[in-house]
């Protein structure tokens, strides 16, 4: 991963002072995954047209991180130093494509409308970062936390945009006309494309006035 | 070595039990998986067909509808599924079904057109996969659009193989729809591909008839 | 079967649905990597290679082992699997034959590997249905692609030292408005070649 983004994570944290409250206030909003960390872009972008697909696929993530973070930390004293990265990916993957095929199974329409960016969240740095940073040095309940902390961090990013877009370019929410087709001038831009781009900039923006990044990472 | 040993043996085990975790999630969704995978083309030719009672099938349900409706035949090079309600070998084909397929703006183009069983008036037709502008060109995947071509033919009113998608506005022919406005460059992709299968179609089926 | 025709498939994957303006693909390492040209030209390169030949490898595999044993199942691991070796394998080719090129990519060789645009590219083609040379052709088009945003990004924010950016959108938030625009204009692509 970026050393960038490393710079940012949580060290280890002695098991005597973990506090579960402050592990999920990190993942949510101190250092929320998308926002702070600008991990799992790809995904973002893709997925949040519509306020059903973030949902599903908040889920998803919250699932996978989750899950794969307390089997690494569960297996932490084993797994042998050189195939370290190799592991994670595979326990990663596997729960990943246990969720893509059960999607499949029971919600095939979902299925179809997220396509490849399930698969994707093999490669999403945010799972692979938690596993990385927190659950190879942590025991399993606070990584199993940790997991959920980020993925509901992510999950919420993932509606509030979807809300906007699915909202101003359809005039809909889950589905719901809020907005009539009979006054409302639909805004498919920001269902394609360049919308997602520029609604993430203006999120980003708005964040970082906020919250300002600390000066030795403002951007290049 | 004795670490390389370990180090061989943990990933032969996480392997081995992720491979049996995967296979077994993978058996016991799979008849689910493929039955939604087959209804999801049943359904679209079910529809284009106009066979009813299709609203809320399941996967299972709408694959039995379409055993028992549908015929699937080959045309020359065209499969074609011959819609005949009831049983009976002797009964008449009320609807045929025939799958095309063709590059629009973004991507392809998928779908089925029903015409009765002349092969020249249309029942119906369905886009089922394409990846037009949603709001413009993806409208051809809408209820309007779709309904349009009820009742068209794929002859001119001179007897002249052939399809046409105008400009909104344009006077209407028996062989033509009206296009999307703002979706010139879909709309024309369409016609091409409807166009052509319809010279395609009354080519086979007049070399059929000879 | 996929009935697009290899032009159209290359020159999309390049154009109009290119593979991070439109796909999305590979954003991680282009909001870090793309502010100076001669890095952002040499991964882009190192991208198109290693998206081409692991395309190529994915689809024998897929088709002719994977699909015959009915385990599609596992095909997300195995992609990945195919891709990690093979980067490692690029890694030590460089490293034997073109030091100073390997000392140059640095880190971001083994980041490759997690470029989501590699894995992407594997499944889109599984996806879309793309016989052996779409597929190829894809891998190859949407390499090219991906390099071309990578370079475009770096040299607009190299002009972009120069001005004066609000401090709050400065790094990851310009980058992402200026996308917004450059995926508007090759939406503008669409349309371009015209089929018989």
């Amino acid at each position: 991963m970026s050393s960038d983004s490393q710079s940012r994570q949580s060290t280890a944290l002695p098991v005597s002072r973990v506090k579960y409250i402050g592990i999920l206030q990190d993942g949510v909003y101190r250092t929320n995954p998308v926002t702070y960390q600008v991990l799992g872009i790809c995904i973002f972008l893709a997925v949040t047209t519509k306020v059903e697909n973030a949902l599903v696929m908040g889920f998803a993530l919250i699932f996978v991180t989750a899950m794969s973070n307390l089997l690494v930390s569960l297996l932490r004293n084993t797994i042998p130093r050189r195939i370290r990265m190799i592991a994670e990916v595979a326990i990663i993957a596997t729960f990943v494509i246990f969720f893509d095929q059960f999607l499949k199974a029971f919600y095939w329409d979902m299925s179809k409308q997220l396509g490849p960016y399930v698969a994707l969240i093999i490669t999403n740095c945010i799972v692979m970062g938690r596993a990385e940073a927190f659950a190879i040095q942590n025991p399993p309940l606070p990584s199993l936390v940790d997991g959920i902390a980020n993925g509901i961090g992510y999950a919420l990013i993932l509606v509030l945009i979807a809300l906007f877009r699915e909202l101003i370019g359809f005039g809909t929410i889950l589905g719901y006309t809020v907005l009539s087709p009979a006054w409302y001038e639909r805004n498919i831009l920001f269902i394609m494309a360049p919308g997602a781009f520029f609604v993430a900039g203006f999120l980003i923006w708005v964040l970082n006035f906020i919250n300002p990044p600390k000066p030795a990472e403002v951007g290049k | 070595m004795k670490d390389n040993t370990r180090t061989l043996l943990f990933a032969g085990v996480l392997g081995l039990i992720c491979a049996l975790a995967l296979a077994g999630v993978s058996q016991f969704t799979a008849p689910y998986r493929q039955a939604n995978e087959k209804a999801e083309e049943v359904r679209n030719y079910l529809a284009a067909l106009g066979v009813p009672g299709r609203e809320g099938m399941s996967s299972q349900e709408l694959l039995d509808v379409f055993e028992e409706n549908v015929r699937v035949e080959q045309l020359g090079e065209q499969t074609v599924y011959r819609y005949i309600p009831g049983s009976g070998s002797q009964a008449e084909a009320v609807a045929v079904a025939v799958p095309f397929s063709g590059v629009g703006l973004w991507g392809p183009i998928r779908g089925v057109l029903a015409l009765g069983p002349n092969f020249t008036t249309i029942r119906g037709i369905r886009f089922f996969d394409q990846q037009e502008t949603p709001g413009l060109g993806g409208e051809i995947g809408a209820e309007w659009f779709q309904n349009q071509f009820v009742g068209k033919r794929i002859v001119s009113a001179g007897g002249d193989p052939g399809f046409k998608v105008n400009k909104p506005g344009t006077p209407e022919d028996v062989n033509s729809v009206d296009g999307i406005t703002g979706a010139t460059m879909t709309s024309s992709r369409v016609e091409a591909i409807l166009d052509n299968l319809a010279k395609e179609l009354l080519k086979e089926k007049q070399s059929d008839v000879q | 079967m996929n009935p697009t025709p290899i032009l159209v498939i290359f020159i999309g994957s390049i154009f109009t649905n290119n593979i991070l303006f439109a796909s999305f693909l590979g954003m991680c390492s282009f909001l870090v990597c793309s502010n100076r040209i001669p890095t952002a030209i040499g991964l882009g390169g190192a991208v198109t290679f290693v998206m081409t030949f692991t395309t190529a490898f994915n689809y024998l595999i897929y088709h002719y082992v994977l699909v015959p044993l009915h385990l599609e199942f596992i095909a997300f691991i195995i992609f990945i699997a195919v891709i990690a070796a093979f980067v490692q394998f690029v890694e030590m080719f460089v490293e034997r034959f073109s030091p100073q090129l390997y000392y140059a990519l640095g880190i971001f060789l083994p980041l490759i590997t997690v470029n989501c645009a590699i894995l992407g590219a594997s499944l889109f083609m599984v996806l879309r249905e793309y016989n052996f040379i779409q597929s190829v052709t894809f891998g190859f088009g949407g390499g090219l692609g991906w390099a071309l945003a990578i370079a475009l990004m770096a040299g607009l924010r190299e002009k972009m030292g120069y001005s004066n950016v609000p401090v709050a959108l400065r790094g990851t938030g310009a980058v992402m408005l200026i996308a917004g625009v450059i995926a508007m204009v090759f939406m503008g692509f669409a349309g371009m070649m015209s089929l018989q």
